[in-house]
């Protein structure tokens, strides 16, 4: 009890030592050696005993203890295994849907992101205040990148494109598309990244002009290049001009790009530099501090066109720009999804728990008699208390364990399910982190499914529980009822906010297309390349290669498009050029097209007429707007023969056309569904100019579309030979159908509902389980009961309803109580909701309808059995 | 378990050993045989203790900190483990001699002569 225990070694010597002054004694009063040892002997009795007894009262007992309880818990679970299988599985799916989750919020919140000491890295944010009030992650324009690199001394800044875009690269005799990523010189400084092979780009060859060089990463170094070591200092013909390759970077290298191939930015104030185009990073210099390098920055930026024409069209506003770590930036978009994900986890698994709390209970409840009977013997209650908990963490263990595989399983899913690229790390793995995290876990639902049933255990009644049978009193189906409710509680809220995000799902991918999306297939390629910066060699390509396609047997019809509808479109600005409000601008998106386009897709033209082939350089600029711009525009009035300003020249406007839908990913209006139908205006291919077709096809790859009546076959492959006859090195870089443009645009929310959907489907399947195993565990516990009242004239049909309105009262409180909860907590989803409100009726209606159903029957089936029940049997029993 | 020699002797009621091995330890820090031997000796032989049975007693005793032990050497140079009497023991000594005395007056007032003549 008090210090350190005795060891056994220390009594036994204790006791040879009274051996021998016992013998030395008698030897004195006379004795022989051999006569005093046996009387020593004799007087002290029985030497292993006394050890023995010494040993039982040591610690070495309760380890021994605690061995003796484990083997007997094994034993008692192995006597239940259906309670024990159906407690494992709940856990382990409990405990695995939480690991999967956890191991994303390790990955992205916890963990640094894979640069070295990424806690120095900072991406730029602005705060707006006044009218325009906003608070965002900004990219910079080219004037403020030249700030940013010269006045701000405490940050090593660098710049890149927005994205990577496709290009082709011709290596030998092949050409292929791929993903291009311009970043400026000390991009891969500021990443921390070191090639494994030549160098970075300097800042000689990041001047505009400066000599084409690229960098390649690791991957395509080994597929394209065969992993050749002397490709340093090689040509290689990229958008058709030679680039000289100067670094390779590492295996699993990471940038925020994830580009396949890195070419030098060459920022220039002018042209793309008038857009804020670039996507500034930094890296805190050695001696510095943020404060520095926001004061430092914000002074810099403060003295920019940009921030100057604001302030002047804007009195009263302040801007200020600070830096925001990579880590935070880069993963807030993603922080409510994941956390609210790691929430429906959390539900997962107190339903599991509140599933077994409520096993546990009758479990207990059933050894009433074999606790009563060792507390007669006279086990102390901390004894049965310890036994108890015991079990319960082997349960819970062995839950653990289950839910480990499972997780691993969840996330290995999971991360199939996901985009490329979506998360910004390379791997999700299952760490220490996430393995210690799941060992809590375990420990924690061990004490929360055991505290119920082990506080019952504490009230046992000796007398009466060695005598009585019926162990089941109406406080524990209270109490079990209660779990019940508090479990479909929880499974209303993760259904409801399943339902609505499918709802919102279903309204977004049934949204009036505006063109009919069937029998079309389209494909991209890049031209950027030096040999289309030419119009007239673009005009060229165009004609010719529609003109083969049209040829192709089954083809209806061909066009070009520079973006598609689904997808992202180019932003531009067009002014109104006469009327009141003159010289006003409205932003828009803006598709460049060739005349086939609307007759492809089948868009309406609702009024005016489409382009033709008589649109040219040489004639007027004609513009076709869609309903919704001319709406904004012109208010109701007639567009037709009116004039836009468009990049400083007049046009006209020609035709009118239905609205389709598009991605707002360009971010047109803040804060859209992802699928809109916005301001639209379309220009025709063959009137645009050399700069503007560098720009846009810097950015953007135009797509062929096909519509054919019926599927024809080898079709790609002869579109591919269609757009060779036009020009042998130009690659597709694949060819999607609509199905395929809108699934990658919603590819978001379809993640978000498959998960949840997924989480919700547990949480029914658990909270059926619930429900089950309450009423099935009255009809085995009532049997006698159930007898006795049919003896007495009672029907099967009452005895069933007796039973049945325990389940079904549970769930029905359950239902209620979580549809006040879901009003309440489904607030937050109002961002992530198109189309309908968070109160949305049919899915709550439907939530109720399921979980009645999903009641009902796991109520039916266990009180069928009462139907076998024979009064005569039952009573004879006792 | 007896032997012949012991077989005469009384036999100790139950809780009192705990009592003589305190009262043995008045006079001073004693190892086990020499607690064993004290009782027996003041008794006048009359006491049966088992030495093994000892132990368990002075274990129970030094968990409850009324004895402390440490190990020392005995006077006839042998390695022993001591033990003495703590405050807590000397306390506990007086409550339960009193208690004794009560008791022993009370049973010999029931049984009278006879216990008086034994």
């Amino acid at each position: 009890m008090f210090g350190r225990k005795r060891k056994l070694d220390d009594f036994t010597d204790e006791i040879e030592a009274h051996l021998q002054l016992e013998i030395e004694r008698l030897r004195e009063q006379g004795l022989n050696e051999e006569d005093a040892r046996a009387s020593a002997r004799r007087t002290f009795g029985n030497v292993t005993r006394a050890r023995e007894t010494f040993y039982e009262s040591g610690r070495w007992v309760s380890w021994d203890r605690f061995w003796q309880d484990l083997r007997f818990g094994l034993r008692m679970l192995r006597k239940t295994p259906g309670f024990t299988v159906m407690a494992i599985v709940t856990l382990g799916l409990g405990i695995g849907a939480n690991t999967a989750i956890f191991s994303v919020v390790n990955a992205l919140l916890l963990k640094n992101l894979p640069y070295a000491h990424p806690e120095r890295m900072g991406t730029i944010y602005m705060r707006t205040t006044g009218p325009q009030a906003s608070n965002e992650r900004r990219n910079v324009d080219g004037e403020q990148w030249e700030l940013l690199r010269a006045e701000v001394p405490s940050l090593l800044c660098a710049v890149s494109s927005m994205g990577t875009s496709g290009v082709n690269l011709q290596a030998g005799y092949q050409v292929q598309y791929l993903h291009a990523g311009r970043v400026s010189a000390h991009y891969f400084d500021v990443l921390g990244l070191q090639p494994v092979l030549g160098r970075n780009f300097s800042e000689d060859e990041d001047r505009p002009h400066g000599p084409k060089t690229a960098v390649l990463s690791y991957g395509l170094w080994r597929t394209t290049f065969g992993a050749d070591r002397n490709v340093l200092g090689q040509a290689m013909l990229l958008k058709g001009e030679a680039y000289t390759i100067i670094g390779v970077l590492p295996q699993n290298a990471t940038t925020p790009l994830n580009a396949e191939l890195y070419t030098a930015l060459q920022a220039r104030p002018d042209g793309e530099g008038q857009g804020t185009n670039f996507e500034p990073i930094a890296r805190l210099r050695d001696d510095a501090t943020w404060q520095q390098a926001n004061a430092e920055m914000n002074r810099a930026l403060a003295r920019s066109l940009r921030v100057q024409n604001f302030l002047k069209n804007n009195p009263g506003a302040e801007r200020a720009y600070y830096l925001v770590p990579l880590q935070t930036s880069e993963t807030n978009t993603l922080r409510p999804q994941v956390l609210a994900l790691m929430l429906a986890a959390g539900f997962i698994l107190l339903i599991a728990c509140a599933n077994l709390a409520g096993l546990t209970l009758v479990r207990m409840l059933r050894r009433t008699g074999e606790i009563a009977t060792r507390l007669a013997l006279g086990a102390s209650p901390w004894q049965i208390q310890r036994q108890l908990w015991i079990e319960n963490l082997l349960l819970a263990l062995l839950g653990g364990a289950v839910g480990i595989e499972v997780g691993f399983l969840a996330l290995r899913g999971l991360l199939l399910l996901l985009p490329e690229h979506f998360l910004p790390v390379a791997t999700v793995p299952l760490d220490g982190r996430v393995l210690a995290f799941t060992l809590l876990l375990t420990l924690m639902t061990s004490i929360l499914f055991g505290m119920l049933p082990a506080f019952t255990t504490r009230k046992v009644d000796l007398r009466s529980s060695i005598a009585s049978r019926t162990v089941i009193g109406a406080r524990t189906v209270r109490l079990r009822q209660a779990l019940i409710a508090g479990e479909i509680a929880l499974t209303v809220v993760l259904l409801a906010a399943a339902g609505l995000l499918i709802r919102t799902l279903i309204h977004l991918e049934t949204m009036p297309p505006g063109f009919h999306p069937g029998g079309v297939i389209t494909a991209k390629a890049s031209l950027d390349e030096v040999r289309y910066h030419d119009p007239a060699a673009f005009r060229k390509l165009l004609d010719e290669s529609l003109a083969s396609m049209r040829e192709i047997p089954g083809v209806e019809n061909a066009a070009l498009g520079l973006t598609l509808p689904y997808e992202r479109a180019l932003i531009n600005g067009v002014f109104l050029r006469d009327g009141k409000e003159s010289g006003q601008g409205v932003e828009t998106n803006e598709v460049y097209v060739t005349p086939g386009y609307f007759e492809t897709l089948q868009i309406a033209v609702v009024a005016g007429r489409a382009f033709t082939n008589a649109d040219s350089p040489d004639t007027v600029e004609v513009v076709v707007v869609n309903q919704s711009l001319a709406r904004r525009l012109f208010h109701g009035a007639d567009p037709l023969g009116r004039y836009l300003k468009r990049d400083n020249k007049d046009v006209l406007i020609v035709g009118v056309v239905a609205d389709t839908v598009l991605s707002s990913a360009g971010e047109l209006h803040a804060g859209s569904a992802p699928l809109t139908s916005e301001e639209t205006i379309y220009v025709p291919a063959a009137q645009m100019d050399a700069q503007f077709l560098l720009l846009v096809h810097s950015f953007f790859q135009p797509s062929w579309i096909v519509r054919t009546a019926s599927p024809v076959e080898g079709l790609t492959a002869q579109m591919q030979r269609a757009l060779a006859k036009a020009d042998p090195n130009l690659p597709f870089s694949g060819f999607y159908d609509m199905k395929d443009l809108m699934a990658a645009t919603l590819a978001t929310q379809r993640m978000e509902v498959a998960l949840l959907a997924a989480m919700a489907s547990l949480a029914l399947l658990l909270s059926a389980v619930g429900v089950f195993a309450l009423v099935a565990n009255m009809v085995v516990q009532k049997t006698r009961e159930i007898g006795i009242r049919m003896a007495l004239g009672s029907t099967v049909g009452q005895a069933m309803l007796q039973i049945g309105r325990s389940g079904v009262a549970a769930s029905l409180l359950g239902v209620i109580l979580g549809l006040v909860f879901s009003a309440w907590a489904l607030r937050v989803m109002k961002g992530v909701l198109y189309g309908i409100s968070v109160y949305d009726v049919p899915t709550m209606a439907t939530v109720v309808l399921t979980l009645v159903l999903v009641t009902l029957l796991a109520t039916i089936l266990p009180i069928l059995k009462i139907a076998k029940i024979d009064p005569a049997n039952t009573l004879r029993e006792e | 378990m007896s032997t012949q020699e012991t077989q005469e002797r009384l036999e100790l009621l139950q809780g009192t050993l705990d009592l003589l091995i305190l009262r043995t330890l008045i006079f001073g820090p004693r190892h086990g045989q020499g607690i064993a031997r004290a009782i027996q000796e003041t008794s006048e032989e009359e006491l049966l203790v088992e030495h093994g049975a000892l132990y368990p007693a002075l274990q129970r005793l030094e968990q409850r900190a009324w004895i402390s032990a440490k190990w020392g050497v005995s006077s006839n140079n042998r390695k022993a483990r001591f033990y003495s009497l703590t405050a807590a023991g000397r306390k506990q000594l007086v409550r339960e001699t009193t208690k004794w005395k009560r008791l022993s007056k009370a049973i010999a007032r029931i049984l009278g002569s006879e216990a008086a003549e034994g």
